[in-house]
């Protein structure tokens, strides 16, 4: 038995390495091993029962070990049966569901990014809705938090959304009259609103400490299945002459938002703006706060105008391959692109 | 910590300050929205700071008349404050209005008025807003602040390299925080003029593109807001103004001179807002103020 995996105190374990002992089995001499360890022979007895104990079983007792020690992992398998259960967020645009696996998957972080007016706060509005759809509808019927930091946020918009929502679940489904009049008592616009947690920051520092406390806000509505952040990037990009201090605030509330995320099992969209970089003399559009930051998101997306048409490209992603899709934003809220309906575009 | 606010107790739609029009009203979603920052880009002589002087007139309207009962503060940056055009508007104003206001009310008092020549003094006035704000007690509060215009904070003082592009990048946050903050805090609209620049390069970059509206257009020149995409994030709202001349003819006078008529058509378009689609209307400019033009194709 590896002294490593003797369910022993650490003093002791160090004591049989230090006397050079890396594997113990029953028949070592006890009185031996009490000499070396400087310790009873009534301990050194029981030390040895625990190996033998421990080999008589070495393999499942190998694998307890493993698994207590790793007590937090997943076997792949798991993973792969949680993703099919907790599903995808979908945005509305089949197009971009599809580039997108199915939706904004939950368990990760997804970095979304755009110029100013491209629909950033339209799709983050468009989740938090969606995020609700009830499970008979194919939806996750979850509560969304909404943490706002540019006070784009608009309850009139959302409301214009949440209608156009029930709208299109309402036609999707067949329903007879009652069965309507049921869906439209229990589907209110005013429940979509109370089912959204906004949070308003008008300061980094209350943004660092609102995500700080996040966990227990969430472990008391274990509803919320979709966190959003529109935008990450506003109130770290002034005041911080200390770049440094910067990467390191913004890790930590990275890797906080990684661990909500998967401990969870909700989504993170974490909206970027975009900035122009100076570089070789001419400028180029990159997301703004830096390379370093953004290691820690699953998923990035930017978003673009390709003529007059909004598209996102899926420019990072650990399981989707890089493709674009075409989406609009309409006053019912994200949509398909009206000209993609018309015309079946050879990719 | 903080605690989230409940939507569903929230007024259905945000309160807004008229634009003194029903016709602009009626395209723009019933004036600025407060708690946000609604910026005007246009090149000058298009009607910028006219529209803001209406703004600070609308703001004095009872709520119930779409304004928000409320003083506001000017900041100019470019020009001196029009006093005579704001007085002669301010007349007009409360001839038509007079029953809606106390008898002896000068909407001319309800206006403070600062000048900003740089943009650390304009930080060093926006931090002093507070104070005046709790001053300025429950009887028309200060609910409205005027900033005309934000590029000529920026325009000179400014290099074009990287150590001074920093540096600006920093003050546009640092101000619009703290705009946002007050905005949040006191329930005001906010709104900044902005100036326009020419787009050289035809093609561009395609990314550059901001908003919804293709290309900008005025006075026949593609152009685009100045401060470039650093500025353009910070800004919850931003309206575009136009301007085209129109040339007709006129017919033949009694000489057999041609007559020209020469016209000036100006436009407010959105160019991107959290609440409002693409949409634009035709307005013009006369002696009582900014009205929008019905009856246009």
């Amino acid at each position: 038995m590896d002294v490593g995996r003797l369910p022993i105190s650490p003093v002791l374990k160090e004591r049989l390495i230090k006397a050079g002992y890396s594997t113990l089995s029953s028949s070592f001499s006890p009185s031996l091993l009490a000499r070396d360890l400087n310790i009873s022979e009534a301990e050194s007895n029981k030390i040895l029962a625990l190996a033998s104990q421990s080999n008589v079983l070495p393999s499942s007792s190998g694998n307890n070990a493993v698994s207590r020690a790793l007590s937090c992992s997943q076997s792949a398998w798991d993973m792969l049966h949680e993703e099919v259960v907790f599903g995808h967020i979908t945005t509305s645009c089949a197009e971009l569901d599809k580039i997108l696996g199915g939706g904004i998957s939950c368990k990760q972080l997804t970095e979304i990014g755009g110029v100013p007016g491209i629909g950033k706060t339209q799709l983050g509005i468009q989740l938090a809705v969606n995020v609700q759809i009830p499970v008979d509808y194919g939806g996750v019927e979850g509560k969304a938090i909404y943490i706002d930091t540019e006070g784009s946020f608009m309850v009139e918009r959302t409301l214009q959304i949440v209608k156009g929502c029930i709208e299109d679940l309402s036609e999707r489904s067949s329903m007879t009259e009652r069965d309507f009049q049921v869906f439209q008592d229990k589907w209110q616009p005013k429940n979509f609103l109370r089912n959204i947690f906004y949070f308003r920051v008008c300061s980094y520092t209350e943004q660092v400490d609102l995500i700080n406390n996040l966990e227990t806000f969430i472990s008391a509505h274990k509803d919320v299945k979709m966190v959003i952040v529109d935008s990450i990037a506003f109130h770290f990009r002034q005041d911080f002459e200390d770049l440094s201090s910067r990467t390191r605030i913004l890790n930590g509330m990275t890797s906080n938002l990684i661990k909500i995320a998967k401990d969870s099992k909700l989504a993170v969209v974490l909206m970027n703006q975009v900035t122009a970089k100076q570089k070789e003399g001419s400028f180029q559009l990159t997301l703004a706060l830096g390379n370093s930051w953004s290691q820690g998101c699953t998923n990035r997306v930017i978003l673009y105008w390709n003529g007059n048409e909004r598209y996102a490209y899926i420019d990072k992603s650990a399981n989707l391959r890089s493709a674009s899709a075409p989406y609009s934003v309409t006053s019912k809220g994200i949509r398909s692109s009206i000209s993609n309906c018309k015309r079946i575009k050879m990719m | 910590m903080l605690l989230p606010e409940n939507l569903a107790e929230h007024p259905p739609t945000t309160q807004k300050c008229t634009f003194g029009c029903p016709i602009i009203d009626a395209h723009f979603g019933g004036g600025i929205p407060v708690n946000s920052v609604t910026e005007v880009v246009a090149e000058s002589g298009c009607g910028k700071t006219q529209l803001s002087l209406q703004l600070l007139l609308s703001a004095q309207l009872p709520i119930s008349r779409g304004g928000l009962s409320a003083s506001s503060i000017y900041i100019h940056s470019e020009f001196p404050f029009p006093l005579r055009r704001f007085h002669s508007l301010s007349l007009s104003f409360i001839a038509a209005r007079s029953h809606l206001f106390p008898p002896g009310h000068d909407p001319c008092d309800y206006v403070l008025v600062q000048a900003a020549h740089s943009a650390d003094q304009l930080f060093d006035i926006l931090s002093k807003v507070e104070a005046l704000v709790e001053k300025s007690g429950n009887q028309f509060p200060i609910r409205l602040i005027v900033i005309d215009s934000i590029a000529a904070l920026f325009r000179l003082d400014y290099e074009n390299n990287s150590s001074d592009l920093k540096l600006r990048t920093y003050l546009f946050f640092k101000i619009s925080g703290r705009l946002k903050m007050l905005a949040k805090r006191f329930q005001m609209a906010v709104m900044i003029t902005n100036q326009v620049v020419d787009l050289v390069d035809p093609d561009g970059v395609n990314g550059l593109k901001v908003g919804n509206v293709r290309f900008l257009y005025s006075s026949g020149r593609r152009v685009c807001a100045a401060l470039g995409m650093t500025w353009a994030n910070c800004v919850n709202t931003r309206l575009f103004m136009s301007r085209t001349e129109e040339v007709s003819s006129g017919g033949v006078d009694e000489s057999g001179e041609e007559i020209v008529c020469c016209k000036t058509r100006r436009r407010l378009h959105v160019v991107f807002a959290p609440h409002l689609p693409d949409s634009s209307c035709e307005f013009m400019i006369t002696r009582d103020g900014v009205f929008g033009v019905v009856g246009e194709q």
